[in-house]
């Protein structure tokens, strides 16, 4: 299945998801420079905007590339319910776009965070946790703006709707303020949209697919994701 | 018609065929000194008409609002129906006038730059002069109005300005009024003529209404000369005037704000222990090719809340000058 992997001027992670997509049978991956527009698209049936510095992260980290042309197809895609998947910068941007709630501030601790970090996944099923619910990932972060925040109403919609698929926790799964790497509210790594087609993730599952590289647990989810797009 | 107001130099009339506008008639009464002097000059009405049609529609042409339609016949205007805002806005490029004898100064010394002051338009009072912060306390106006009518005073005093210089004038200093349309957007109201502004010509002579303050000369040959000299300036030739507007993005109250923490602990360290808080935020220069007018403010608030700031967690300000 045909995914696009957006790469934005100062995107930099788009290869290493390519790589990682490309590890798992039947996705059709490439790379749309943003310039190229719609037409650049295709026939995608999915989307991933990747980690990096979209136009350099001036103004804030997303907002320059949350008005380029082609973040308005993003939208719309993603209106008709296809698969959209925003990695760490790719978050940034759902969020300044509005398509996802909230915001992600400088981290509490104002400097750039890059580690090794615990996930905690729902029980509660999404497109993109299926087959993990409940469970325990390990993954990396590398962000200085990763610190999720959303006003008082959005936080309820996203605890009541059940749309907060991944938390970061302790290394048995306990969801505690000292293994929150960045500030965020209810220790929020991901979240999803209202329809649940759009998935939010500040760590980087596709740097979790080898296990040469310390982790698979990238892969599970990406798996999901291109068992979403086939669908 | 129906009169809706009478003042000393004008009448306003509601038009007939549209609630949304006036028409002004100049009279030829002139006054000085809030109305303690009067006398009739036949033809100065249509003459102050003439200079406003003219000076209304040249400041329209740079991009500035106006409640200027069009010119009908005789001394009248076919105006934009406005609420009058009850400041008069003076700018002064030189002293002269009241401000001669409230501080002492020699009639005709430069400003470095140019003076925006305001005054109540409040007959009974005498029309008395007002600080901006009096004015916001006693409810005049809004301190982003003043904001606003000090910047649209200042361009419309440059391209005035210009105008005059072309022809060898020195536009020493002119009183502006503003209204408010429905959609409350504020534009110049009122006249733009020899009986608002002083001009001197390159002997210091005067073409305004200081000929008949002062007694010195024939009033309509020095309003008739001024028209004439003004009906020859080329206002193309004028360089547009840049603007500058600035936006100020701020963390919201509430809102973490790590690199003004850690601004803060720096400077803690560094022995000044009294700074409570440090909050880091952006300063935005927008340089504007044209005037600031009500629907560049719109405009603003759009690419405020599309781009330059994050409603969620930030907070922005506009200023200009």
């Amino acid at each position: 299945m045909s995914i696009a992997v957006l790469r934005f001027p100062g995107t930099n992670n788009e290869n290493d998801v390519v790589r990682a997509l490309s590890l798992i049978n039947g996705a059709d991956p490439y790379v749309v420079p943003s310039r190229k527009g719609v037409a650049g698209l295709g026939k995608a049936s999915g989307i991933v905007i990747p980690g990096g510095y979209s136009y350099g992260d001036y103004l804030r980290a997303g907002a320059v590339a949350s008005v380029d042309p082609i973040s308005e197809v993003v939208r719309d895609i993603s209106e008709d319910g296809y698969p959209v998947l925003g990695i760490c910068n790719g978050f940034q941007i759902l969020t300044e776009m509005g398509i996802l709630p909230g915001v992600l501030l400088p981290n509490k601790s104002a400097k750039f965070v890059c580690k090794w970090v615990h996930i905690h996944v729902s029980d509660h099923a999404t497109m993109f946790t299926e087959g993990l619910e409940g469970g325990l990932l390990r993954l990396p972060i590398a962000h200085i703006e990763g610190n999720y925040y959303c006003t008082e109403d959005e936080w309820t919609a996203l605890n009541d709707e059940v749309r907060i698929p991944f938390r970061y926790c302790d290394d048995v799964g306990e969801i505690t303020e000292e293994a929150n790497p960045n500030g965020s509210v209810y220790n929020i790594a991901g979240i999803t949209n209202q329809k649940g087609n759009v998935l939010g993730l500040m760590p980087h599952p596709e740097r979790a697919c080898r296990q040469v590289l310390g982790s698979v647990d990238g892969l599970k989810i990406l798996e999901n994701f291109v068992r979403a797009v086939k669908c | 018609m129906e009169l809706i107001y009478e003042g000393k130099a004008k009448y306003v009339f509601q038009d007939d065929e549209a609630a949304n506008r006036v028409i002004i008639e100049f009279k030829d009464m002139v006054t000085a000194g809030n109305g303690a002097r009067k006398e009739d000059f036949p033809g100065k009405g249509n003459l102050t008409c003439d200079m406003s049609e003219y000076l209304l529609g040249f400041l329209e042409g740079k991009g500035i609002d106006t409640h200027f339609i069009r010119r009908l016949k005789g001394p009248q205007l076919l105006c934009k129906k406005v609420g009058i805002f009850p400041l008069e806005v003076v700018c002064r490029n030189r002293a002269a006038g009241s401000f001669c004898k409230r501080y002492g100064v020699k009639k005709g010394t430069e400003f470095e730059n140019p003076l925006v002051e305001f005054f109540v338009k409040n007959d009974q009072l005498q029309d008395p002069l007002i600080s901006e912060g009096a004015a916001i306390r006693v409810g005049l106006a809004t301190r982003q109005q003043i904001q606003f009518l000090r910047s649209v005073t200042l361009t419309v005093n440059y391209y005035l300005s210009e105008l005059l210089k072309q022809q060898e004038l020195i536009l020493v200093d002119f009183k502006l009024e503003f209204g408010q349309t429905e959609e409350g957007y504020i534009i110049v109201a009122d006249e733009i003529s020899s009986d608002t502004m002083r001009v001197w010509d390159a002997k210091s002579e005067s073409m305004d209404k200081d000929v008949f303050r002062e007694n010195k000369g024939n009033l309509i040959e020095a309003y008739t000369a001024f028209l004439n000299t003004i009906r020859k300036a080329k206002p193309e030739l004028i360089e547009p005037r840049t603007e500058i507007i600035q936006v100020i993005v701020e963390p919201k109250s509430g809102i973490k704000n790590p690199p003004g923490e850690v601004t803060k602990k720096a400077l803690n360290r560094l022995g000044f222990g009294d700074i409570e808080d440090v909050r880091m935020g952006k300063i935005f220069n927008i340089l504007l090719r044209r005037p600031i007018t009500s629907e560049v403010l719109e405009q603003l608030k759009i690419m405020n809340v599309k781009v330059l700031s994050n409603p969620i967690s930030e907070r922005s300000k506009v200023r200009f000058e």
